[in-house]
């Protein structure tokens, strides 16, 4: 019994999403091909938005306009929230350099929180910032894949980026989100303009009282949450109506709502990268990067449930006998022997596995699954606390953020791997001393230099910040666990912001608050830029220079498909694909995992104190 | 340029249009027509048809009649969830398990079997001996010094108590100021170390406590004073005992009940954390109102029985109850604990 509670959950989601793919990737490249005949009323906004063909510096200039005015619209609506209607409570203005942070976060589908929702959004402001956000930012990354794909094929234009933009939203988000909104009232979450009911507890008093005498009331706060929830997911945004995100219990009331929840932040991811094999006329490929993909993400899940859900919490568990590691010395030459003495286990019953920080409703397996799956799709909704993973188990998300190609987000997470196929076929290439082509397309230098630009932004832009913020007080003042993971809280930080996901260890001091806040986190603002920046910088290049890449790619003449050429839907191709995802992707993270996650498992736990 | 400039404006206005009025409007309109319940936020009434709370929203009981949620980081304040985020590795989270802890585990066998280990744990502390060194306290301090200055953080009496301390003592902080030239004038909480070491000293085997006794004036009110006995002594220093007694055979408690949930707001508890806290409420309530316990507790249990669910039906995780709901049917049936 304990067995199927664990494996049927993340066995189903897998499986459900997948077969999902199937159809919905048909329905996507159908739309996206404009394939469809619009309502007369569609037709006439087709009409107005489509600006004719564009070539890829059209499509990305475009790209990069409209997020400029996004920018600048959702700056606008967080500056001006005090003033703003449906803000019935007063909330003020939030400090400069959250909104800063959190209008990049909105824009880029990162939605890294450096604020608590419920208590610093007015209902204007988690609609039209929060909402217009998730599904803006998400359409983003879906039309950027299409026009690559029409550049890959060829085309004669990337198509219309503001046509895409306008197809993803309303034929796609729009239906899918209102269905999956309803679904969730159902389960629970609240749809009101309402913003806090305050009622009086069962045990009068329980809440204390005030110094008046007053007995407290307990003040829950509402919104319009399933609205939010929905497309939250969908668009794989991640960013939390509450604090607390997708472990709130308005936001995800119930086991089968947590189901909806996870599935929801999987099925676009899943069937992009089969609508980028059926676009493209490859759909054989396609599949085997969905193989590989696959495989990536079980691997990532077994690894959390494995260590997190099957494992105790070590702390509370302790260790029965006392350890001895023999390490090199850093001053001498031989060895010291480091001793970490017996810990005696608290007699809690952990047959659950490590408890903190998980609800009780989603299911035994449920906050492991999630946290796997949630940085592998790039979504960044979290339902348990990720800080209090198991050690070793915190690297499975960790390891999903560096990546960023297990599925990965919306469009983003396929051309992220298609920037390790280039890579992978161009070590192949020179492996054998043939010239690596794809597609019948030879790649030549300048589409092997986009391609490393691209995926070097993302190491870069995770481990310089890290370094610098652990090294200087801007780090050491913010992180709340000691020893190696307080490491990891940081490492994890600039990961999630690199990788546009959006989850984080939460202990992390990065909260300023409203402006006059009386105690902002002493370098809140630090890590409001720093994000922020890397946020800018890890979604735009990795963007704007494949479709640079595809355009060069496409103009080239096709070369006739020969003995030599390698195929790109075999076995073969699907392990040296994998191969290089491992070893080019992960392997730069290493020397940091020992740092963190690792160092931290191998104890000793319970350190500090 | 321009044209893709006034492009953008229009599916920046459309799209607000669609996404932030149409979008949420339609939504707001067939939740509040057609689930009205959850659209609100599951609002549950009592007996006197007043709102009492939301049943996905936990709230706190300290009545044993009732039963219990799980810890929350967020105090149970539903308008700030919080989770504790603490790592597995931070001594904070063993501790603050090991608090919750101490009071209430029981021997699981062995001749004191069903007996609460608390007052065993009191011995200890008075022969105040740990790892055949004298003075627990001062020991407890040195090794944790952040829980040392939290307790004098925790409670104004704490830091009066011992500022009333530091002023009596001038040559310990005048030590402190000579070790730490950077901070001529320590904090209180700078002082715990030092304070917990010289109180071992002159009260070997006590802990400040708060007391509740008459003063001089007939009032009742609060000092702090050293005692050798109760729930702060079997709370704090249930680590350290246990440290001492790794093979004493204690009962497990259901993980939980000491573990703080990811929104801090989780209403349910698990089926067996219910059936270990069955024991009190059932007692309690057989006190209060004076009949069989056994008849009482098959009730209850039955209370719980009719509450229970599980995720998927059960194949996706293990049965749990939802506290309000069961708590609200106990006050239904059995009235307001005294």
């Amino acid at each position: 019994m304990m067995f199927l509670q664990v494996w049927l959950l993340p066995i189903a989601l897998l499986a459900t999403a997948t077969i999902l793919a199937f159809p919905l990737s048909r329905y996507t490249a159908w739309i996206m091909d404009g394939k469809y005949r619009p309502l007369p009323v569609f037709r006439w906004f087709e009409k107005r938005l489509d600006s004719g063909p564009q070539n890829w510096k059209q499509y990305a200039g475009s790209l990069l306009l409209f997020n400029t005015l996004m920018f600048v619209f959702s700056f606008l609506v967080l500056a001006l929230q005090p003033w703003m209607p449906l803000n019935p409570d007063g909330k003020t203005l939030l400090a400069p350099s959250t909104i800063f942070h959190s209008v990049i976060s909105f824009m880029t589908n990162t939605d890294l929180q450096h604020y608590s929702g419920e208590q610093h959004l007015s209902n204007f402001s988690q609609i039209f910032f929060g909402i217009f956000n998730l599904f803006f930012s998400a359409a983003i990354g879906f039309s950027a894949l299409s026009a690559i794909i029409r550049a890959l094929r060829s085309d004669s234009s990337l198509g219309n980026f503001f046509l895409d933009m306008w197809r993803v939203v309303v034929y796609m988000f729009v239906p899918l989100a209102f269905v999956i909104g309803l679904i969730f009232i159902t389960q629970g979450s609240p749809m009101t303009l309402q913003t806090s009911h305050a009622v009086s507890t069962l045990e009068p008093g329980a809440m204390g009282t005030r110094d008046t005498g007053e007995i407290k009331k307990q003040n829950i706060a509402l919104g319009p949450v399933a609205a939010f929830e929905s497309i939250k997911m969908l668009g794989t945004n991640g960013g939390g109506f509450y604090g607390m995100n997708s472990a709130h219990p308005f936001e995800n009331p119930t086991g089968l709502s947590n189901f909806f929840n996870t599935l929801a932040m999987m099925i676009f991811p899943f069937a992009l990268v089969l609508m980028y094999g059926r676009m493209l006329g490859r759909f054989k490929h396609s599949l085997v990067v969905f193989t590989v993909m696959l495989v990536l993400m079980t691997g990532t899940v077994v690894w959390s449930i494995c260590f997190d859900t099957l494992k105790p919490n070590p702390g509370i568990a302790g260790q029965s006998t006392e350890r001895n590691y023999e390490i090199p010395s850093a001053t001498s030459p031989g060895k010291v022997t480091v001793t970490l003495p017996a810990v005696a286990s608290l007699p809690v019953d952990q047959h659950l596995g490590n408890l903190e920080g998980r609800e009780m409703r989603f299911g035994t397996s449920a906050g492991a699954t999630f946290a796997a799956l949630t940085t592998d799709v790039t979504c960044g909704a979290v339902n348990a606390e990720a800080d209090s993973l198991n050690p070793i188990a915190a690297l499975s998300p960790m390891t999903g953020m560096w990546l960023n190609c297990i599925f990965g987000g919306k469009g983003v997470g396929m051309i992220n791997m298609l920037m390790f196929v280039i890579i992978g076929i161009f070590i192949a290439g020179q492996m054998v001393g043939r010239t690596p082509e794809y597609l019948g397309k030879k790649i030549g230098a300048r589409e092997v230099k986009y391609a490393m630009l691209a995926v070097l932004v993302h190491p870069v832009m995770i481990l310089m910040p890290t370094g610098l913020f652990a090294a200087t007080s801007w780090g050491l003042q913010a992180i709340s666990n000691p020893g190696a993971h307080g490491l990891s809280q940081i490492l994890y930080q600039f990961s999630s912001a690199s990788a546009n996901n959006g989850s984080a260890f939460d202990g992390l001091g990065v909260t300023y608050g409203f402006w006059n806040a009386a105690h902002p986190g002493p370098s809140a603002a630090a890590f409001d830029i720093a994000t922020g920046l890397t946020m800018v910088f890890s979604r735009f290049i990795p963007i704007i220079a494949p479709i640079a890449l595809a355009a060069s790619l496409g103009a080239k003449r096709s070369s006739p498909f020969g003995l030599g050429t390698l195929r790109d839907d075999s076995f073969t191709f699907g392990f040296l694909l994998f191969g290089t995802v491992v070893i080019i992707g992960a392997l730069l993270f290493l020397p940091v995992a020992a740092l963190g996650p690792v160092a931290e498992h191998l104890g000793p736990i319970p350190f500090g104190g | 340029m321009f044209k893709y400039l006034s492009k953008s404006l229009e599916l920046l206005f459309i799209g607000v249009v669609i996404c932030c009025i149409v979008y949420p409007g339609v939504l707001w309109l067939a939740g509040q027509a057609l689930f009205p319940f959850q659209a609100n936020g599951s609002i549950l009434l009592g007996s006197d048809g007043k709102p009492v709370g939301s049943k996905l929203i936990a709230q706190p009981f300290t009545k044993d009649e009732y039963f219990q949620p799980r810890p929350s980081a967020a105090s149970f304040d539903a308008s700030a969830s919080a989770s504790s985020s603490l790592a597995a590795s931070n001594y904070a989270l063993r501790d603050r398990v090991a608090r919750t802890l101490g009071p209430i585990v029981k021997y699981r066998s062995g001749p004191k079997g069903g007996q609460l280990v608390g007052p065993d744990v009191e011995t200890w502390f008075q022969n105040d001996i740990f790892q055949a060194k004298p003075r627990i306290i001062a020991q407890w301090a040195d090794l944790h010094s952040s829980l040392a200055q939290a307790w004098v953080k925790a409670d104004p009496t704490h830091s009066a108590y011992v500022d009333h301390w530091a002023k009596a003592h001038p040559e310990i902080v005048a030590g402190w100021i000579n070790n730490n030239p950077a901070t001529p004038e320590p904090k209180t909480a700078d002082l715990a170390v030092l304070f917990f070491e010289n109180f071992s000293n002159e009260y070997p085997g006590k802990f400040p406590a708060a007391v509740t006794r008459k003063g001089a004036d007939g009032k009742q009110q609060t000092i702090l004073e050293p005692v050798d006995s109760g729930a702060d002594i079997q709370s704090i220093f249930f680590d350290m005992w246990r440290q001492e007694h790794p093979d004493a055979d204690l009962q497990d408690v259901p993980g939980d009940l000491v573990t703080t949930s990811g929104s801090g707001l989780d209403p349910h508890i698990t089926f067996e954390n219910a059936q270990y806290q069955l024991e009190r409420v059932a007692s309690k309530w057989a006190d209060d109102l004076k009949r069989d316990p056994a008849q009482v507790r098959a009730e209850i249990e039955q209370i719980l029985q009719k509450n229970a669910s599980a995720p998927w039906w059960g194949l996706a995780g293990d049965k749990f109850v939802n506290v309000l709901e069961v708590n609200i049917e106990l006050k239904n049936r059995y009235g307001t604990p005294s």
